[in-house]
C-alpha cells in the first residue's frame, strides 16, 4: 500500500483515449498490475491502462495523473471518493457523472467536465471539480449537485441545465451559460452572456459565496482576491423559462 | 457561531439569544457568550462570537434554541449562524428546521462537506448551518464570595468575572456572571416551589436562621459558571477566585448541596493546589 498512485504518460495516444477506469476509489483497492491492466478505448480499440501509463505506487484513493493529457478522455468518471490530481491539461467527459471525491486539475479541460454522459439526465451528483485552466464547451451540463470551479474561460453552454449545484467561474463564460438551469448557482467574477430567461432580483453580499471562496482559499488554495470575498453581486433568478429556482450571481465590485 | 457585519451586530444578537437563560430552574436552558472571535477565526471571515446554550436533557435543546435562534438571530441585521461543534457526532437539526420561515424559497449549499441554508429575508438571506453540535457539558459550577460588606463583595465579582470571560468551553449564564440570590433545593415553608433564597448564606437571616456565614460577612455574591467539560470550568473558577481574592473578602466556599447537584464536584482547594 502507497500513499498516492501515481500514473505518468509513457506514451502519447494518437487517437483520443477514454480512460475512464481511473477513478481513485475503484483504483484503492487495486495492486500496480491490477492497475495497469486495466481496459482504456484507444481510438475505438480496446488497449490496456499499461500501455500508456507508467504506473507506481497501489491501494491509494489519492491518485496523480502527469503528461500531456490532452488526448485522453474520461478521467475520473463516475468517481465517487478519493483525490485525483491531475498536473496538466485533460481532454473531454472530465469527470463526467462524477458522485464525489476531488479533482484538481492544473491546466485546461475539455469540454463536458462534469457533465453528464450521452442520454444521461444527470451529470455530476457530487463531489469537487477544480479547473486551474479554461474549461471546454457544456460544463457541469445536467450537474444534479457538486461544485465546479474553472479558474479561466468557460466555453458556451456551461451550466446548461443544471439541476442544483455550484458553478463559480472566475474567468469568462461563453455564451447559453446557464440555459435551462433548475437550480443551483453559477457564480460568475467575469463577463458571460447571460440568457434572456433571466431576470434582475437585486445587488447585494450573498453569505454563501463569502463562505465558498474563503473554502476554495483553505481548500485548493486558490487565490481568490478578497474583493470577490466580500463583494457586491447581481443576482438574476432563472431559467424561468424552467423551474426558476437558479441564480446566476455575478461579480459588480466592492 | 453566531457572525455579522460588526462585532456589535453580532453581539446585539448572541445578547438576545442569551437572554433569560440563566438556570434551567426557572428558564428551562441556561445560555451566554463564550468568548468573541476574531474574523479569521469563522467560517465566513466576519467577527463573531461563540455562544454555549445548555438544557437538563437532549430532548429540552432542539426547542430552546430552535426557537430562540428564530426570534433572535434570524431577526438581527447581517448575521450568519454556524456550528462551533462540527466534529460531535451528535447532532441537532437547527438549520434545517428554521428552513421553512423561507417558505419554499429557501435553497441549500453544500459547502466543504457541510450543508448551509440560505434564508431569503427582506435584508438579503440569512445563512446557517443545517445541524448543529450537542454534547454532554457541566452545568452549576460556582463558589461564593463571602465578603465584610456588598462593596467589596462587589468589587471581587466583577474582577472574577473579568479574570473568566472569554475562556473557552465556559460561560457565565447571569447578569454580568453574579448571582446575589443563590438559592437552596425545595423551600421550608412552600412545598410547590423546587428552589427559594439559600438562607444559610443570608447575612439578614443569620440570627434567625442556621447560618454558614463567618463572624464580619455582611455580603455574599455567587459566581456560576457551566461549560463543555469539567477540565475548562475547573480553569475558570482557578482563574477566578484568585481574581476575586480582594481588600473585604471574608472566604470564598461552594455550594454544595449535599454533593446531590451532579456526578462533577469542584474541590475548592484542590482547584487551586
Amino acid at each position: 500500500m502507497s500513499a498516492t498512485i501515481t500514473l505518468s504518460l509513457a506514451t502519447r495516444p494518437e487517437h483520443s483515449l477514454v480512460a475512464d477506469c481511473i477513478a481513485p476509489d475503484r483504483l484503492a483497492g487495486l495492486t500496480g498490475e491490477e492497475i495497469a491492466a486495466l481496459p482504456v478505448l484507444h481510438g475505438g480499440r480496446v488497449a490496456t491502462l499499461g500501455d500508456f501509463f507508467q504506473v507506481r505506487g497501489e491501494r491509494a484513493s489519492d491518485v496523480r495523473i502527469e503528461g500531456d493529457l490532452t488526448q485522453v478522455e474520461a478521467l475520473g468518471a463516475r468517481m465517487a471518493g478519493g483525490a485525483l490530481t491531475i498536473e496538466g491539461s485533460v481532454g473531454r467527459d472530465l469527470g463526467l457523472g462524477l458522485a464525489g471525491g476531488r479533482i484538481d486539475v492544473r491546466g485546461a479541460a475539455g469540454d463536458n467536465a462534469g457533465g453528464a454522459g450521452p442520454g444521461a439526465a444527470r451529470g455530476m451528483t457530487g463531489g469537487e471539480i477544480v479547473i486551474r485552466g479554461n474549461a471546454g464547451a457544456e460544463t457541469g451540463t445536467r450537474m444534479r449537485r457538486g461544485l465546479v470551479v474553472v479558474t479561466g474561460v468557460a466555453g458556451e453552454g456551461t451550466g446548461k441545465g443544471m439541476i442544483a449545484g455550484t458553478l463559480v467561474l472566475c474567468g469568462g463564460a461563453g455564451p447559453g451559460t446557464g440555459r435551462f438551469l433548475k437550480r443551483g448557482s453559477i457564480v460568475a467574477f467575469g463577463d458571460i452572456e447571460r440568457p434572456a430567461t433571466f431576470r434582475y432580483a437585486c445587488t447585494y453580499r450573498p453569505p454563501h459565496v463569502a463562505l465558498l471562496l474563503r473554502y476554495l482559499r483553505t481548500r485548493y488554495g486558490l487565490d481568490v482576491p478578497e474583493r470577490h470575498v466580500t463583494g457586491r453581486y447581481e443576482r438574476y433568478s432563472g431559467d424561468l423559462a424552467e423551474l426558476g429556482k437558479g441564480e446566476i450571481l455575478r461579480w459588480v465590485g466592492q | 457561531m453566531i457572525t455579522a457585519r460588526t462585532p456589535a451586530w453580532a453581539r446585539a444578537a448572541a445578547l438576545k439569544l442569551t437572554g433569560f437563560a440563566t438556570s434551567v430552574i426557572g428558564c428551562k436552558c441556561e445560555a451566554g457568550i463564550e468568548c468573541e472571535l476574531a474574523a479569521r477565526d469563522t467560517p465566513d471571515g466576519r467577527p463573531g462570537l461563540s455562544v454555549l446554550f445548555l438544557t437538563m436533557d437532549k430532548a429540552s435543546l432542539p426547542e430552546q434554541l430552535i426557537v430562540r435562534l428564530g426570534q433572535t438571530v434570524l431577526t438581527c441585521p447581517t448575521t450568519a449562524c454556524f456550528d462551533g461543534l462540527p466534529e460531535v457526532p451528535d447532532r441537532l437539526a437547527v438549520g434545517k428546521a428554521l428552513r421553512v420561515f423561507g417558505d419554499g424559497f429557501q435553497a441549500s449549499k453544500l459547502i466543504g462537506g457541510t450543508r448551509y441554508w440560505r434564508i431569503p429575508v427582506m435584508e438579503g438571506e440569512f445563512l446557517i448551518g443545517e445541524t448543529f453540535g450537542m454534547q454532554k457539558g457541566v452545568g452549576g459550577g460556582n463558589f461564593l464570595i463571602l465578603a465584610a460588606d456588598a462593596d467589596a463583595a462587589l468589587a471581587a465579582a466583577e474582577a472574577a468575572v473579568a479574570a473568566m470571560t472569554n475562556r473557552p468551553g465556559v460561560i457565565l449564564p447571569f447578569p454580568g456572571g453574579v448571582v446575589r440570590s443563590g438559592s437552596k433545593v425545595g423551600s421550608r415553608r412552600y412545598k410547590s416551589l423546587v428552589a427559594t433564597t439559600n438562607d444559610a448564606f443570608a447575612p439578614t437571616l443569620r440570627a434567625v436562621t442556621t447560618s454558614e456565614l463567618p463572624d464580619g460577612v455582611n455580603s455574599v455574591l455567587e459566581i456560576v459558571l457551566d461549560g463543555t467539560d469539567a477540565p475548562s470550568i475547573e480553569a475558570a473558577m482557578r482563574a477566578g477566585i484568585r481574581a476575586a481574592c480582594l481588600p473585604g473578602v471574608q472566604a470564598i466556599t461552594a455550594g454544595n448541596y449535599g454533593g446531590k447537584l451532579g456526578p462533577h464536584h469542584f474541590h475548592l482547594h484542590k482547584i487551586l493546589a
